[in-house]
């Protein structure tokens, strides 16, 4: 671009009279997907389908006992830490230690119970603090040192895995905490009989803390300035500094954030299991970011919280589905799934995109300038 | 004179602008032959023309050498024996010379696929040699390179296989990012591969090159060819008189000069990349132009005064407060706002609606108990869609489906409403079509006249001529004039813009 500094107005290209004017002529398959709004709700199409389908196919899925209740709850630390990792995205960060922290919380809070006497709420902010710690340096290797964050995080999830090993390095640790502490997030906060089986309808209290996470962080991307900010950040990080957005504080805090968010993760299931296992946190990341771009194709056509929710909800149910229906296979069903609906997800909410692209180069050859001189701006 | 390249009636119609209007050129074969013109005279167009990145309106024809050559074409003008090195020269910084060459022109391979490497090493250091320039180091990264050697490189690619039909080579600004010295080499592999009977087109804004390597030179102004003759029949003076041709009348601007006032923008000292050592002064209400060709630091000084990038000395003060280098926020703070020239890279938010582009810089104004009054916003950018009449069917539409000169409107409308009062706009319409100009020259007055010091970088004289109140022109890194009422002219600047230091007797 530098290059053409001195000659561009030369290249003055006329106005595009009508910028709707493309739209106009979507071909039938295009308007289609639009009009059923396939490009936007593919995840919630998806979701009804397992409902009717499994609900009518297998006695058990409309159950709230043990499939209903057992979602819902389940997935409530994925989506802690597919949250995790849509904080730092919306900047162009990457975290991939979400899950490495997950389980330093997990650790840290266990082993406090086990060991000492002080309550174990003090453990659970301890975990918290480390989590919070180990972020602000993830913040200052990307934003200071200038070290691309998918590299930083990348090592820093091994530094962390080294952290968790030094501090409980004899597998499991159960049974270590006060009936009070696991009562403060597994309380049950309301429950009334499921229609016609008697069965009771009841959910935790953690299910409610992630509820609240899930919000706040909506309503800080969608309605504050730090959100839009963020937005302009991931969209082109130079225009957004030169228009006066603080990038790096940005990225920084993005970075804290979100390892607060999986350190969250990690206290949600130590009062969901009061357990710890060293097969916990870095497991779920690839379910965690899977639904992250899964759920960037839904709604808003962008990364989004309430998208990112519904993507990991609909890929839960759907394998409660065949879990149901295939109790033998969903071991190796189960991967091949999850892979599966992101890629088709995405390319349903990306076939519009395409149409446009293709169009475009179509188009006589005075457009054809344009769009090459300009799809800087439009990419 | 032997003819090699001939063209007739080349037209070329951009909407809302003639860029070429029935353009004849005749080319010699074996001679060096220069285009010049101001910016948008249409010698980009007609080099891009050449090399099949535009196509010609109807009605146009070519011969090359006898043959007939197809206008729009970029591949069967290579095939027919024209070779290309563009002003960014097309190299990968990383790769070394023999990569760069061989990803230009194919490898060379052996059994089974495999690359070989000695051959296309030999290969890189013949055409490297051909030129004159056997010190090249081809193991290196291109980017390790001196300017004229990435140039040489980028020369051998294009003459690859030059023996068996390269009969014109074009050359498009090739000496823009090259210091002094290094032209020079430049020259002298250009006159070396003359010698060798291939003729050359030579693009060029600095004249006194087009003396020293061009036999013939052809002028062309507001798309249309005035003349082509000798060099030697030409002098300096005669040249600028061809190429300017008329006087531009000022059109009515209304702000006044108010130069008495106290300095809005205050620069001292200012060093770095190529500038060394500027200061300047721009008052309340007053608009000061900075004209320059490429290279002479024009470029960069809109950048060190925004804090884009850091520059390496010198102080910024905006009323008074000093702003802290590489600090685009404080500078806002401070009241300086700012356009940034690239709109694409630097300029635009490709993912955010024209709205979120629009009220990026201060959003905080329609913050009201604890979250962002959506409906405020969209009122609000109605206003300014309006004010600034931008084709947009709202404020929520992406900014990518707006023109060139609306998304121009929009950065104009972030940074007006930050109400600075201190304005620094780079390259304000470049890339932009005449009515969007004309509409951004009004703004750029209105805000003078509301008392904001403006500060206007332009590589097109004659709108600055139009808009500014004086001229400060930059030559090798200083401000070498200052042109203000009577003698702030197109000719004046431009004459004064293609001095050389060592001219001027500085």
């Amino acid at each position: 671009m530098t290059s053409t500094i001195s000659d561009t107005n030369l290249d003055g290209t006329g106005d595009n009279p009508d910028p709707s004017g493309p739209q106009k002529q979507r071909n039938s398959l295009g308007s289609l997907v639009s009009k059923l709004g396939l490009n936007r709700f593919s995840g919630l199409y998806l979701l009804g389908a397992f409902f009717i389908f499994f609900g009518l196919t297998e006695s058990n899925f409309l159950q709230w006992n043990g499939s209903i209740e057992f979602v819902l709850t389940d997935k409530v630390i994925v989506s802690m830490l597919a949250l995790a990792f849509l904080v730092p995205l919306i900047t162009e960060t990457f975290d991939l230690s979400i899950g490495a922290n997950m389980a330093l919380s997990l650790v840290i809070v266990n082993k406090m119970a086990l060991e000492t006497d002080l309550p174990d709420w003090i453990g659970a902010v301890v975990g918290m603090f480390a989590c919070l710690v180990i972020g602000a340096i993830n913040g200052f290797i990307v934003v200071k040192l200038k070290v691309n964050s998918f590299i930083a995080t990348l090592g820093m999830s091994q530094v962390i895995a080294a952290l968790i090993l030094r501090i409980h390095d004899g597998g499991n640790i159960t049974a270590a905490f006060t009936q009070g502490y696991i009562d403060f997030g597994k309380r049950n906060v309301f429950s009334f009989s499921w229609p016609g089986s008697g069965s009771e309808i009841s959910l935790p209290y953690y299910f409610f803390f992630g509820l609240i996470v899930a919000f706040v962080i909506w309503y800080i991307l969608e309605h504050t300035p730090i959100g839009r900010q963020m937005f302009a950040t991931g969209g082109n990080r130079e225009a957004a500094r030169l228009a006066g957005v603080k990038v790096d504080r940005l990225s920084f805090g993005s970075l804290v954030v979100s390892a607060g968010i999986a350190g969250f993760a990690g206290l949600i299931y130590s009062w969901k299991f009061g357990v710890y296992t060293s097969s916990v946190g870095p497991p779920l990341l690839f379910t965690a970011v899977g639904a992250v771009f899964f759920g960037a194709s839904q709604l808003k056509g962008r990364p989004n919280v309430w998208g990112t929710i519904i993507a990991v909800y609909t890929l839960a149910f759907g394998i409660k589905g065949i879990g149901l229906r295939y109790p033998r296979q969903i071991s190796w069903i189960q991967p091949l799934f999850e892979g599966l609906v992101l890629i088709i997800a995405v390319a349903v909410a990306s076939r519009q995109a395409v149409v446009k692209v293709a169009r475009r180069r179509e188009e006589p050859p005075p457009a054809v300038e344009k769009s090459t001189s300009e799809t800087g701006a439009e990419s | 004179m032997k003819q090699l390249l001939a063209i007739n009636n080349l037209s070329k119609t951009f909407p809302g602008q003639v860029a070429l209007d029935d353009v004849d050129i005749r080319l010699g074969a074996g001679r060096t032959h220069a285009l010049v013109g101001q910016n948008g005279s249409g010698k980009s167009t007609l080099i891009k023309i050449i090399a099949g990145y535009h196509q010609p309106d109807p009605g146009s024809h070519a011969e090359l050498d006898g043959e007939t050559l197809l206008l729009g074409d970029g591949r069967a003008a290579v095939a027919a024996g024209v070779r290309f090195v563009h002003q960014d020269l097309g190299l990968v910084e990383s790769l070394n010379s023999v990569e760069n060459i061989s990803m230009g022109v194919g490898y060379t391979t052996k059994r089974g696929g495999r690359i070989d490497w000695p051959a296309d090493t030999q290969r890189a250091r013949d055409g490297l040699d051909l030129l004159g320039f056997d010190d090249v180091d081809v193991s290196l990264p291109v980017g390790a390179l001196a300017p004229s050697q990435k140039t040489a490189v980028a020369l051998a690619r294009a003459l690859h296989g030059w023996e068996e039909n390269a009969k014109l080579l074009i050359l498009d600004e090739p000496t823009a990012s090259l210091p002094g010295d290094d032209v020079e080499r430049l020259f002298a592999a250009i006159r070396r591969l003359k010698e060798r009977g291939v003729a050359i087109l030579y693009v060029s804004h600095h004249l006194d090159e087009v003396f020293e390597i061009a036999d013939d030179v052809s002028i062309l102004r507001d798309g249309k060819r005035i003349t082509t003759m000798p060099t030697a029949e030409l002098d300096h003076e005669g040249l600028i008189e061809l190429m300017i041709g008329h006087k531009l009348e000022r059109s009515a601007m209304s702000s006044q000069a108010n130069a008495t006032g106290v300095a809005g923008l205050d620069v001292r000292g200012l060093r770095g990349g190529t500038i060394h050592g500027v200061d300047l002064v721009v008052r309340p209400g007053e608009i000061v132009g900075i004209a320059g060709i490429t290279g002479s630091g024009r470029e960069l000084i809109a950048p060190y005064i925004t804090g884009q990038i850091p520059s390496d000395e010198g102080s910024v003060t905006v009323f008074g407060k000093a702003i802290p280098n590489y600090d685009p926020r404080a500078a806002m703070d401070a009241g300086l706002a700012f356009v940034p020239a690239d709109r694409a890279t630097l300029g635009v938010l490709p993912l955010s609606s024209v709205g979120d582009n629009l009220t990026i810089s201060d959003l905080w104004r329609n913050w009201r108990r604890g979250r962002l009054r959506h409906n405020e916003e969209r009122a609000e950018c109605g206003v300014w869609i309006d004010r600034l009449q931008i084709k947009t069917p709202g404020p929520e539409v992406p900014i990518g489906a707006l023109s060139g000169g609306n998304q121009q409107k929009v950065l104009f409308g972030r940074t007006l409403r930050l109400t600075p009062r201190v304005l620094v706009l780079d390259e304000p319409t470049s890339g932009i079509d005449v009515k969007a100009k004309d509409q951004i020259l009004q703004l750029i007055d209105e805000a003078a006249s509301t008392g904001a010091a403006v500060l206007v970088v332009s590589t097109d004289t004659d709108e600055l001529v139009q808009v500014a109140h004086r001229i400060l022109v930059m030559v090798e890194g200083i401000i070498i004039d200052e042109l203000s009422g009577d003698d702030m002219t197109t000719e004046n600047v431009e004459r004064s813009l293609l001095q050389t230091l060592k001219a001027a007797g500085r």
